[in-house]
Parts: structure tokens; C-alpha cells; sequence
């Protein structure tokens, strides 16, 4: 995906001072990271919030960058899997608040999940009807937890080697399998019931 | 989850958890020969793998359908006004454009004054300020020195050594009248002392657990539980307490143009 000499000096120009190299890391990794947070997150929000933190750890922390030790993209991404960790256990905190303050019915967590997806009677337009299939799975994705929505967003969204995913997650690479797999299961059961229940 | 080590199915030479470590690489298609055989004679035979086969295939399906979302436009300005705190965007097009001739003092206000103002405009320095501007009028109310008398002060030396010897004999005169209250409260605190027993010292701060903030990133060991003792693969609401949080602060820009 990068090519070490170019994204090597590209650092290089950054740590020196370099506006427009900074520029550069920001237009390349945006998307991607934006794409990660948006996925773990689930909101269009809380990933913008994500995605300019982590670039701010990145500015703050771009010379402790070593190319002898992998990848510019693996290490953008293990900053951002680090920053989804505190987020997730920040937000565990406050929903743990949240519940004791709400009742079920006010929640929208607690419906099932065939009924917080859209009415399937709607006009059968073919892309209103994508639109709403990638909300169900974006709302399914939601559902697992955070271990295994993790191992299916860097290996089945964003293309990561099972190499690069362990050495993001810190975990050997058979813990990666065994998650991506239990993480799609869960996935492919949880729509599989929302479809049979709805259809 | 059925106890896969107990549910083995070694009719055909596979077992289940060979299996699952075999699945990921038959679902990306590199499996062949007689080790995909087995694994499809395994998927076959085996009431939890077969299913275990079908569930994850849709579930990769379902996911390789969703596509990349586009994030805001307004994103990257952000970052970089986060970041390096210069909006590049808006530099960009002052460059571009001819500049007019601007005297030393406009100068002046626009690469010095103005980025201070802007500093000293945010609320916590408005509020920094406020109170140091408090802080020093209550001092100076303290002391005795009022507006007024400022237009007044004389700078020739022996006008300053009258000023000194002044403001000293007040000081002197004050430290006179507060000793016997001072007095008064070292002997109830005495009193208070032999009633209760020595009060413990600050509570030395409890080291935080499974907080590596401040390691580089490629040394740091996260999980999503808050004990870092063991991984808690399932989102329980009622886990073990989390008070020990890592807090991030930083300042984000949503509606920043
Ligand atoms: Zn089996």
C-alpha cells in the first residue's frame, strides 16, 4: 500500500517542520482512519472527534516513528485501535450511567434489531434499499463485542494481512483468525435472524 | 458456545479446532488439495462446524458489501487547525492572492497582537486573566494602595525610602495587632491535636492499571476491559468497575471552517 522511502521521508519533512508534508500524511490517512472510527463508533460524530485525535497523538508522537519496525499504515492504525480502546471504556463508563438513568423503552439499544431497521415496504429502489442494507450491517457491527468488531473492521473493511492485525491488536496471529471468525458468525446470525424475522 | 475441544470429529482426520484455524484461510480461498477435502468433509459432518462454515461466510459477505463512507468535508481543515493550528486552506488563497501594502504597525497587530488576542478571547485564559486581575486588586487593596495614589508615587530615591519606611512600619503595626489571634488559634489547635489522634498524610495515588498513554504506541498492551488481567470478549454493561479511567483531552474542531 505505501512505498517506505516515500512515506519515510515524508516523516522525515514532517519532523523537520514541514507544513505541507504534515498536509500531505493528513490527506493520505484521513479516510481511512475516519473510515476505522466510523465503523468501531458507529456515529458520524464521534468519528470526526476520533479521527482528529489521533492525528493529533500522530503529530505529537510522529519521531517516535521507527520504519525498522513496521509499516507507517500499521502504526497509524495502532494509534487509532489504542484511541478506539480509551474511547470504548470512556463511553462504557458513561452508558453504564446512562442505563441506570433510562428506562429500556427510551433506549434505543434495547429494541431488537428487526425493529430498529427500515421499513422493508418502502419503495424498492435500488439504492435507498443498498442504503438501508449497509445501515443494518453498520448497526449489526455494533452489536459485537469490541474484540471481535475490531478483528472484522481492520480484516474485512480495510484489507489488513493477518500479520499486520496481530501486531495492531497484540495478539498472535491464531487469536486474529479465531476472532475474525467468531466476529463474522456472530454477524452473519445476528442479520440472518433480522431477515427471517422481517422478510 | 458448545465446547468445540469435546466435539471433535476425528472420523475424517480434522478436528474442530484444526477447524477454525483452517476456516479464515478456506473463507479467503487459499485452502487446496487434501487439506481443503478434509475441511469441506469436516463442514459436512460436523453439526457445529457446518453451521459455524455458513454463519461466517455470510457474515463476511454482508460485510464486504458495505462500502467506505466519505468523510466531512470539512475534516481535514480541521485536523490541521487541531494540529498544526494553521487552517493551510485559508493560507493557501492569501498567498495566492496580491497583497497590499500594510504599514509596520498593521504588521504588528496581524503576526503578533492579533494570535495573543485570539489566545487571550478563549474562555479558560479570559478566566486566567480575570482572576489574576482580581488576585492583584485585592492584593493591592490589602497593601493600601489606592488608584488614586498612583498618579501621586514620586520616584526620586529618598521619596521611595520614605514610601519603604512607611509601608514597613504599617506592616509592622499589622503583624502587632493580628498576634494575638494568631495566638489564640495555635492554642486551639494544640487542643484539637491532643484530642484526635495524628491524621494520616495524603493517600499516595493509586497507580492506574491498563493505562500505557504515555508509552510509545508500539509498546502499548490495551484491552477493553479495565482489569488487564484477562480479555472480556463479550460488551457486558454490569463488567467490573472501570473509576480508573484514561482521560483524553484534547481539543477537537466539529464545526470548524
Ligand atoms: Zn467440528
Amino acid at each position: 500500500m505505501e512505498d517506505v522511502q516515500v512515506v519515510a521521508m515524508l516523516v522525515r519533512r514532517c519532523i523537520a517542520g514541514d507544513a505541507t508534508a504534515w498536509e500531505e500524511i493528513v490527506q493520505t490517512y484521513n479516510r481511512r482512519i475516519y473510515n476505522i472510527c466510523y465503523r468501531f463508533a458507529g456515529t458520524s460524530d464521534d468519528a470526526q472527534d476520533l479521527t482528529q485525535e489521533v492525528f493529533i497523538k500522530m503529530y505529537r508522537t510522529l519521531s517516535s516513528y521507527d520504519a525498522s519496525k513496521g509499516a507507517f499504515v500499521t502504526w497509524v492504525t495502532t494509534i487509532t485501535r489504542n484511541l478506539l480502546v480509551d474511547h470504548f471504556r470512556k463511553t462504557k463508563q458513561d452508558r453504564m450511567t446512562d442505563s441506570m438513568d433510562s428506562t429500556a423503552s427510551d433506549h434505543e439499544d434495547a429494541q431488537p434489531l428487526s425493529e430498529q431497521i427500515p421499513d422493508q415496504s418502502a419503495p424498492p429502489d435500488a439504492r435507498v434499499r443498498q442504503r438501508e442494507l449497509s445501515d443494518t450491517v453498520h448497526q449489526a457491527l455494533g452489536k459485537l463485542s469490541p474484540e471481535l468488531r475490531e478483528a472484522v473492521i481492520l480484516r474485512d473493511l480495510q484489507d489488513m494481512d493477518y500479520k499486520d492485525i496481530a501486531s495492531v491488536l497484540r495478539v498472535p496471529e491464531g487469536t486474529v483468525k479465531s476472532r475474525i471468525n467468531r466476529g463474522r458468525a456472530e454477524l452473519g446470525r445476528l442479520l440472518q435472524r433480522t431477515y427471517r424475522q422481517v422478510m | 458456545m458448545p465446547d468445540r475441544t469435546k466435539n471433535d470429529h476425528t472420523s475424517n482426520g480434522m478436528q474442530c479446532n484444526e477447524f477454525d484455524l483452517l476456516l479464515s484461510d478456506a473463507l479467503d480461498g487459499v485452502l487446496s488439495g487434501t487439506v481443503l477435502d478434509r475441511f469441506q468433509t469436516h463442514a459436512r459432518i460436523c453439526k457445529t462446524c457446518g453451521p459455524l462454515l455458513a454463519e461466517a461466510e455470510a457474515g463476511r459477505t454482508w460485510l464486504k458489501g458495505l462500502t467506505e463512507v466519505e468523510p466531512p468535508a470539512s475534516l481535514v481543515s480541521n485536523i490541521l487547525a487541531s494540529t498544526t493550528g494553521v487552517d493551510t486552506q485559508r493560507l493557501r488563497t492569501m498567498t495566492r492572492a496580491p497583497q497590499p501594502r500594510i504599514s509596520w504597525w498593521e504588521h504588528a497587530q496581524a503576526s503578533y497582537l492579533e494570535p495573543m488576542w485570539a489566545i487571550v478571547r478563549q474562555p479558560r485564559f479570559a478566566m486566567s486573566f480575570g482572576m489574576a486581575f482580581f488576585a492583584l486588586s485585592v492584593s493591592l487593596t490589602v497593601a493600601g494602595v489606592k488608584p488614586s495614589d498612583l498618579g501621586q508615587i514620586s520616584l526620586r530615591p529618598s521619596a521611595i525610602r520614605r514610601t519603604y519606611y512607611n509601608t514597613q512600619a504599617r506592616v509592622v503595626r499589622y503583624v502587632d495587632n493580628v498576634r494575638p489571634v494568631l495566638e489564640v488559634q495555635a492554642a486551639l489547635r494544640g487542643i484539637k491535636r491532643n484530642m484526635n489522634p495524628a491524621e494520616p498524610g495524603p493517600a499516595k495515588q493509586k497507580e492506574r492499571k491498563n493505562d500505557t498513554t504515555q508509552q510509545p504506541e508500539q509498546k502499548q498492551d490495551r484491552n477493553y476491559s479495565q482489569t488487564g488481567e484477562k480479555l472480556i470478549l463479550a460488551s457486558d454493561p454490569l463488567g467490573p468497575s472501570n473509576r480508573d479511567l484514561p482521560v483524553v483531552s484534547v481539543t477537537t474542531y466539529r464545526r470548524f471552517v
